[in-house]
């Protein structure tokens, strides 16, 4: 892109906000600033994404930042790497220290960044840089994703969701047929595990097993077994305990008798191992379970550095009738900004120039999610790729977790009584019991 | 000039001669006369200041305050009252507890054990295993957790390899209520206390000789030898260590992290694990604190305790 056009595009912006602002009263505009008198450093983080022919998985962003920083003189964009698995920790430590980025890739209602943390002013408020016309391009629940109290707290970049991943090697060898479209109840499911559940050389020890997952606070790869029977955590106004009641008492014991009385699961069915789980159902050399649930980056994974011959399958649905899944939204945050409205407008200009509808198509098509815009999903980015298609026509059984300022501790005794079903010390029924007493005292 | 054992205790009346020496002249005085070494000493005394003690002041007043990120607020003893009628942390106490009590008396005697069998060795084998013990200690505990967490895999860990040889059910070690916790301590107690054989061995170089002459005159076997000169003479060297891996076992939290997270369950939650979930993902920083604090006070209590039951008395 030519700097003149950058410019030219900063300054269309720019009119463009001015003239939204109109509206509002002048001082609004003044706060509003403008990006192209600004000039110093933009810190942005963001993790590894897709390998470049020299394997660096920042190439994406580094590219995105040289364009920008051409065709705006005076803006570095300074870009720390940080890996995934850290994010939520360094930023974390860096909010506590009030050492925070100017951007980094978080959804609100994660674990990094909460819904507290809007309320004591750490992420600022994007509407006055992102007016209505421009939110209509983005998918309603991607944008609530990002909601609170009428403002917007961010720019949506990406859905992912939940799917199953079914290892049709282990289908053929067991003589077993996958659903058709991917659709199924939860009976034909069990009958299927139980069925992938064999011997392989008759040395009197199962060699495979039909299912697995695993249970740890902040991951909901199981969860959507628990909401078959219609079931949520929390009634709609977030005011009672309801994952207790009798239907997902049911589900939450169906999925843990699976390895409990069905042996269709192995021992660490419900465990904490996340990476042992994946290699179980990935890894050539093991392959010792066929189904399991994972969210949209395992199907590249799949597809990619562990080539496995698989489908996409729903959630099987139960009493409910419906498959449901969970779904995440991952965007761009702005960190609170010490005043100077020039640098707020840049950082927003920034954030929207790694938003387009032309990257969420790149990033749609090489880093397994789903775009937040409705233009990029319009472009057909899975055209040549027909598993991620297939899980992309999962987003209308999604259903987003609850937004609660406390989630995190309700999630974490929800998951940790999860965890004592699942090795078999309590009943559903007694874990969910003792549950309700620990999250209603924190829903008061 | 007498040579003490490392980690040694002033007895009492040298302790009050001291003082009453000290008094004889003012501070200042004695710091302008030794000013090369305060000098030495003010860079690591800067970095104590800034990096501890201040820091561990600022988690004491914290502790009185419902923190924020734009201006924090008086909460009195609120953050105590909560830590005292915590399920969590009185479970944490509980686990921590347990680790410890376990964890400790086996790490100090199995380095005393091994610290005197590599004594009585020649040389370079002393340097052998002076070495082969130490290495563990260099190691990163994020490795050996690492490696632990593979040796008790379910499927294919070393533990459950060795018990299926005599036809034992593998075992889901991290992943029960009932052996996780002793699955971790089981590590510790494995992980050699190379710190300890180390100092255990410096501190027997400086027993005399005469000593144990003495004693083979009088008929003294090895073992009583052991029994009554050397562990007696290693008594302040022993309080060192113990005060030393209480301090650690209290605070464990590496092999948690990275283990199980503190599960299933509440089964393997320990008190630094509970302090920094309720820092770094709760963000409730005034309750950790005084978490932290309540905890200073736990290792304040065992260490004096332990102390008066080990001092070096006449």
């Amino acid at each position: 892109m030519s700097k003149m056009f950058r410019k030219s595009v900063l300054t269309v912006a720019s009119v463009g906000l001015a003239a939204g602002v109109l509206a509002g009263c002048s001082s609004e505009a003044e706060e509003t600033g403008s990006a192209e008198e600004f000039e110093g450093t933009i810190t942005i983080w963001d993790g590894p994404r897709w390998p470049d022919k020299d394997d660096n998985k920042f190439h994406w962003l580094e590219q995105k930042i040289a364009e920008y920083e051409e065709a705006n003189e005076g803006i570095e964009i300074e870009m720390v790497q940080v890996p995934w698995a850290e994010m939520g920790d360094k930023l974390g430590v860096a909010i506590a220290g009030k050492g925070w980025p100017d951007i980094a890739p978080v959804d609100i209602s994660g674990s990094a960044v909460s819904i507290d943390h809007i309320e004591q002013g750490v992420v600022e408020p994007l509407d006055a840089y992102i007016d209505d016309e421009a939110k209509k391009d983005f998918y309603e629940n991607a944008l609530d994703a990002y909601t609170y109290d009428g403002k917007l707290y961010g720019i949506p970049n990406s859905i992912t969701l939940h799917t199953m991943l079914l290892n049709l090697d282990l289908f053929e060898e067991a003589g077993v047929t996958p659903p058709e479209n991917g659709k199924w109840t939860y009976d034909e499911f069990l009958s299927a595990a139980k069925e992938l559940t064999f011997d392989r050389d008759d040395d009197g020890k199962t060699d495979v097993y039909g299912f697995s997952t695993y249970i740890m606070p902040g991951y909901y790869e199981a969860w959507p077994f628990f909401y078959k029977n219609g079931g949520s955590p929390l009634n709609e106004d977030m005011t009672e305990f309801t994952f207790d009641d009798p239907e997902t008492v049911q589900a939450i014991q169906d999925l843990a008798d699976l390895k409990l009385t069905e042996n269709a699961a192995p021992e660490t069915h419900g465990g904490n191992d996340v990476g042992g789980t994946f290699q179980a159902w990935a890894n050539e050399e093991q392959r010792t379970v066929a189904m399991q649930p994972w969210a949209t980056w395992a199907i590249g994974a799949a597809q990619g550095a562990y080539p496995t011959n698989f489908m996409v399958a729903e959630y099987p649905a139960g009493d409910a009738e419906e498959a449901k899944t969970i779904g995440g939204v991952g965007g761009w945050t702005m960190f609170h900004q010490d005043g100077d409205a020039n640098k707020k407008a840049a950082v927003a200009d920034f954030m929207q120039f790694i938003s387009t509808t032309d990257e969420q198509v790149t990033m749609a098509q090489n880093y397994g999610v789903f775009p937040a815009r409705i233009s990029a999903a319009e472009k057909d980015p899975f055209a040549e790729n027909p598993e991620m298609a297939r899980a992309m026509e999962m987003s209308e059984q999604v259903v987003m977790l609850p937004r609660h300022p406390e989630w995190r501790k309700i999630d974490e005794a929800i998951q940790t009584e999860l965890q004592l079903v699942f090795n078999g010390e309590k009943t559903a029924e007694q874990a969910m019991a003792d549950a309700k007493v620990v999250v209603d005292g924190l829903l008061e | 000039m007498t040579q003490v054992p490392m980690g040694a205790v002033p007895k009492k009346g040298e302790e009050k001669l001291k003082i009453r020496k000290r008094s004889n002249q003012s501070i200042w005085k004695q710091m302008k006369k030794n000013y090369a070494a305060y000098l030495f000493l003010l860079p690591k005394l800067v970095l104590f200041t800034l990096f501890v003690a201040i820091p561990v002041l600022w988690a004491f007043v914290l502790s009185f305050q419902e923190y924020k990120i734009f201006g924090s607020e008086f909460a009195g003893l609120q953050n105590y009252i909560t830590v005292f009628q915590s399920a969590a942390f009185m479970a944490a106490l509980k686990n921590t507890l347990l680790f410890t009590i376990v964890t400790v008396p086996f790490g100090v005697i199995t380095a005393l054990i091994g610290a005197s069998m590599i004594f009585a060795l020649g040389k370079v084998s002393q340097s052998f295993f002076r070495s082969a013990f130490y290495l563990p200690t260099v190691t990163s505990m994020v490795i050996i957790a690492m490696v632990w967490r593979w040796m008790y895999n379910y499927d294919f860990g070393l533990f459950n390899y060795i018990l299926g040889w005599f036809g034992v059910d593998p075992i889901n070690w991290l992943g029960q209520s009932s052996t996780a916790l002793w699955a971790l301590i089981i590590m510790q107690c494995l992980i050699p206390f190379g710190v300890g054989i180390i100092m255990y061995l410096a501190s027997m170089g400086s027993i005399s000789n005469a000593l144990y002459e003495a004693a083979k005159i009088d008929g003294a076997g090895s073992l009583k030898q052991w029994w009554h000169i050397t562990v007696p003479l290693l008594k302040p060297t022993t309080l060192y260590l113990v005060l030393l891996s209480t301090i650690g076992s209290f605070q464990v939290f590496t092999q948690i992290i990275m283990m199980t997270g503190g599960g299933p369950g509440n089964a393997t939650e320990t008190l630094v694990h509970l302090i920094y979930k309720t820092g770094f993902r709760d963000f409730e920083f005034g309750l950790a604190a005084a978490q932290s604090v309540v905890l200073f006070v736990i290792i304040l209590i065992f260490s004096v305790i332990q102390f008066r039951v080990l001092r070096h008395d006449e």
